[in-house]
């Protein structure tokens, strides 16, 4: 319990640390969104720059720096105020929540993909080393590894252009935007939305699988599974029961970084498979200097980060008893 | 006696009972409305067509026949900085606009004007009857609201938009009655009518007064609730603003509840939502020859999306009905030629043909005066102009579809004159060599690099960014490797589109590849390439442009430079149009003369895609940064058997 208090008091001067240095990057490239805006404004023939004076004064962007960002920390931590996103024009906080919830979901429904297919894989693979089963699983984890995500979802969405003549890009089809939630719909989600699951999730299965299968390799031939052998347990039990468990280490001790590596990782994918999470917002965000939007969303990653550090300590600390809290 | 005076009575009532009931239900027959309104008005929620219609609607030419009701225009949008998106398809109506080729203005809004003979004060005249989207009447009360709350107010307007300030100062604007309005500039202002008709004469027609009153202090003195209930304003200036932004940013197109007397109306925010929708507005003041209100579709539909190769590949599969913007680059012809069956599309041209699409716009306020002793040397500026191949950059990049060119009007325009677009374009390196030496660049160094007057190797430094689709970044690979060639040291510096402009509007850079309106009609009211003016885009001699707006600042250009401006000022306060365009010709004369800027390539017309059952759609469309169309006559485009193609 003392252990759990102390992490999670270290967390917090952590995100204090990450909220400034987050703030400081994304106002060190020189301009602001106005000149972002501006460019996007030449288009129009407007070649004045009133607009962007007007503007400018109701952001508050010329402010110091430090005046900015204390404004933005009080409004997060007195109002739960994340501030307003220039572009939009509209809180950060209802801009981000939908789009969290899409991206949390895509991201754990990939999380159970990547275990689900890993493990099996992984074991597979170790215990029946050098079979045909293992050298398949291997190249396909060497495939998976070395494709571009974004390269894999470009041509999965031209094949289900070219040869099923499904709608690309986006959770739904074009009909099913503004309707409400129905069996329909939720067919026609099912029906897209195993692509982004798959392009992200393959790179993550397949090194995963290689990990896996080496740790377990580390295991199987230690003396304390040759004694549980001899003393008569079944081959499928002492497996599960010790190597298995040992060799999920690594999977543990990586959730903390498989959070917000799905959330950010992801990036190219949605903004090329058209998603609705928070990777595109972010890119763009970045772009034209958007800086509460992008500060925010960072920030929201960073928390994600800390807190699944904490949560893969202390599964790690539960379930190998090697570890001491020291 | 008694009985015959009641009959004559009788007879007279009755008369003037069949004409009551004549007058009353005439227009009904006169006036049509789409079917898809008819519920409504049928329910009592909606008030007949021909009470929403001003007495006098405006009859509407269309490009082919009068149109069919029904359909949804479906288009792609991007997730951000893609408002001209909607802009281009809806938000063009202003006072005045252009006729559907460019090159008159029309009555819209204002059924008819009155100009002084000095082109100093315009009087318009207004539509009675006419009403915004949300019914409320629209007259000379909203203009007056715009002039006398917004424009002269210098919290919501620090700085006035050029299309209202004359020679002499901001316009003065006053109400006749309530439906004339004269706007005076106490001096000539001959582009005024043409201002007003290009896309920023929409300021005038934009601000409802009945609804943004309640936003302004003077209106309403309980407007800090309205603040407090409103997260993402913190006073009752960024309320406004919220709720009333300019039609060229995304503000504009984030309030949905805004009134407005365009023919589709928001009904959700853009870039918050998968998808923006727009629909039709039920007192939209157009009808078309029969009668029939305007406009034909019911709604507009803009999906969101994050990458512009998903919108070919949603053209592909027929999920585009009209479209040019995003789609229309050479680049995309082949793919899009390849699924025109699938997707049971078809192209039309669009004329979006600026005065140039690739210019090397050198400083010529460089501060560092070595630079600039050289970059204002007109031969230098020839000898470069000669050493690049311009063929090869238009046959690499863009497929053959453009010509050499200088920064120049069109051939077709009534301005073009052959030397302006042919001199010094020819790829001659011997010549730029000539030229180069002329400009004192004669000595080299070791390694075949020219020196400059200082003694040490001349080096340019160009900005280049990605944008437009128009491949920058590769011709400016090609270009230094052509000034290579001759001994010119050019550095080439890839940046993003806001960098660029940071730099160079703080007069820091040396020189930046970009390009410039000004090849057809707009080259009156925007000849950024033929005089120095303020601007967020070009910039070429930002310390002269300065002192043009004002002698107190920035820095006295040379003679040549002066009678440019003054040439300018005599093309505003030109009484004709035939005296505007000899005044315009005579300026482009001592412009072109000087040389100011190096063009190199003027573009073919690029395409839009239009499916297979979509009719009046313009072939080709006139376009142009200040002329926001179609929108001023998308509301005449429909679907022939009135619904999409399946």
């Amino acid at each position: 319990m003392g252990f759990c208090l102390r992490r999670i008091m270290y967390m917090i001067p952590t995100l204090i640390l990450v909220s400034i240095v987050t703030f400081i990057i994304i106002q060190l490239p020189p301009g602001d969104y106005l000149d972002s805006l501006a460019a996007d404004m030449g288009e129009s023939g407007s070649d004045n720059t009133a607009v962007v004076e007007t503007l400018r004064q109701q952001y508050g962007l010329g402010q110091p720096i430090y005046v900015q960002y204390y404004k933005w920390m009080k409004g997060i931590l007195l109002h739960g105020n994340f501030g307003i996103s220039f572009e939009k024009n509209v809180l950060v906080t209802d801009l981000i929540w939908d789009r969290l919830g899409w991206t949390f979901g895509i991201s754990i429904m990939t999380l159970l993909f990547i275990w689900v297919t890993a493990l099996p894989i992984g074991i597979y693979s170790a215990v029946k080393k050098y079979s045909f089963g293992d050298y398949t699983a291997t190249l396909f984890g060497f495939i998976g590894l070395a494709v571009p995500n974004f390269l894999l979802a470009l041509v999965m969405m031209y094949v289900s252009f070219k040869f099923f003549g499904q709608s690309v890009g986006g959770l739904v089809s074009p009909e099913y935007i503004e309707a409400a939630w129905s069996f329909d719909k939720v067919i026609d989600l099912l029906k897209h939305i195993w692509m982004p699951i798959v392009v992200v999730g393959t790179s993550g299965a397949a090194a995963l699988i290689r990990i896996m299968r080496a740790n377990l390799l580390d295991e199987i031939y230690r003396p304390y599974v040759v004694t549980a052998r001899a003393k008569g347990m079944s081959e499928f039990q002492l497996l599960m029961k010790y190597p298995v468990r040992v060799a999920l280490n690594p999977f543990i001790s990586t959730i903390g970084w498989i959070l917000p590596s799905l959330v950010s990782g992801e990036i190219i994918v949605a903004v090329v498979m058209n998603l609705p999470t928070t990777g595109p917002l972010l890119l763009r965000a970045l772009l034209v200097q958007d800086m509460y939007l992008a500060g925010s969303l960072i920030l929201i990653v960073s928390l994600l980060t800390v807190i699944g550090t904490l949560i893969s300590d202390l599964l790690l600390a539960w379930i190998d008893p090697r570890i001491r809290y020291q | 006696m008694t009985t015959k005076n009641n009959k004559i009575k009788y007879l007279e009532t009755g008369v003037a009972g069949a004409i009551m009931a004549f007058a009353t239900v005439m227009p009904a027959y006169a006036y049509e409305q789409a079917p898809s309104l008819d519920e409504q008005v049928q329910a009592g929620t909606l008030p007949a067509v021909d009470e929403r219609l001003p007495k006098e609607p405006l009859v509407l030419e269309v490009v082919e026949q009068p149109g069919e009701y029904g359909g949804t225009l479906r288009r792609a949008i991007l997730g951000g900085g893609d408002q001209h998106n909607l802009v281009r398809t809806i938000g063009s109506d202003n006072l005045v606009r252009w006729d559907a080729n460019w090159t008159e203005v029309r009555p819209n809004i204002a059924k008819s004007w009155e100009v002084s003979a000095d082109a100093s004060s315009f009087i318009f005249e207004l539509r009675e009857g006419m009403r915004w989207s949300d019914g409320a009447p629209f007259n000379a009360d909203d203009i007056m609201f715009w002039y006398e709350d917004i424009f002269l107010n210098s919290d919501l307007t620090p700085n006035k938009d050029p299309t209202f300030i004359g020679s002499t100062g901001p316009v003065k604007v006053s109400k006749i009655d309530d439906y004339k309005v004269e706007f005076n500039f106490g001096s000539p202002n001959g582009l005024f009518l043409q201002n007003m008709a290009y896309g920023f004469g929409y300021h005038v027609t934009a601000y409802p007064k009945h609804y943004l009153s309640q936003f302004m202090e003077k209106y309403n003195p309980d407007l800090q609730t309205l603040v407090d209930a409103e997260p993402a304003a913190a006073d009752w200036i960024q309320l406004f603003n919220l709720k009333a932004g300019p039609m060229d940013t995304p503000l504009f197109w984030q309030n949905p509840d805004r009134p407005t007397l365009h023919a589709w109306n928001l009904r959700n925010a853009y870039g918050s939502t998968e998808r923006v929708v727009a629909e039709r507005n039920p007192y939209y003041y157009k009808v078309d020859e029969k009668g029939q209100q305007l406009p034909y579709i019911d709604r507009i539909t803009y999906d969101q999306v994050e990458d512009v190769e998903t919108i070919l590949l949603k053209a592909f599969n027929g999920e585009i009905d009209y479209m040019l913007r995003h789609v229309g680059r050479p680049a995309n012809k082949a793919s899009l030629t390849d699924n025109m069956e699938r997707g049971k599309y078809h192209f039309f041209d669009v004329g979006d043909l600026p005065g140039n699409i690739m210019i090397l716009m050198l400083n010529l306020n460089h501060p560092d005066p070595v630079k600039r002793e050289v970059i204002n040397n007109k031969d230098f500026r020839i000898g470069l102009s000669h050493a690049v191949n311009r063929q090869e950059i238009i046959d690499l990049l863009y497929f053959g579809a453009a010509i050499p060119a200088q920064t120049a009007p069109r051939e077709g325009s009534e301005l073009y004159k052959e030397w302006y677009l042919k001199q010094f374009t020819e790829f001659d390196t011997e010549l730029a060599n000539k030229h180069l030496d002329m400009a004192g660049l004669d000595k080299r160094d070791d390694e075949g690099f020219r020196l400059g007057p200082d003694g040490k190797r001349f080096t340019l430094v160009f900005l280049v960014a990605d944008v437009f689709g128009l491949q920058y970044p590769d011709a400016m690979e090609l270009i230094a490797g052509y000034a290579a060639d001759v001994g010119l040291d050019i550095q080439v510096r890839a940046t993003d589109r806001s960098r660029l402009i940071s730099l160079h509007t703080a007069n820091e850079q040396d020189a930046y590849l970009w390009n410039c309106s000004g090849g057809q009609a707009d080259a009156y009211t925007a000849p950024l390439c033929y005089v120095p003016m303020i601007s967020n885009s070009v910039s070429w001699a930002r310390l002269w442009a300065e002192w043009g707006v004002d002698n107190t600042r920035g820095e006295e250009p040379p003679q040549a430079v002066k009678d440019i401006f003054t040439a300018y000022n005599e093309v505003k306060a030109a009484p004709t149009p035939e005296e505007m365009k000899n005044r315009m010709g005579e300026l482009l004369d001592m412009s072109m003369e000087q040389f100011f800027t190096i063009g190199l390539v003027q573009n073919n017309p690029v395409f839009g895609i239009a499916r297979n059952n979509m009719r009046n759609v313009p072939d080709p469309l006139p376009i142009a940064g200040q002329l926001w169309f179609p929108a001023p006559y998308t509301a005449q485009m429909y679907f022939e058997g009135g619904t999409n193609l399946p």
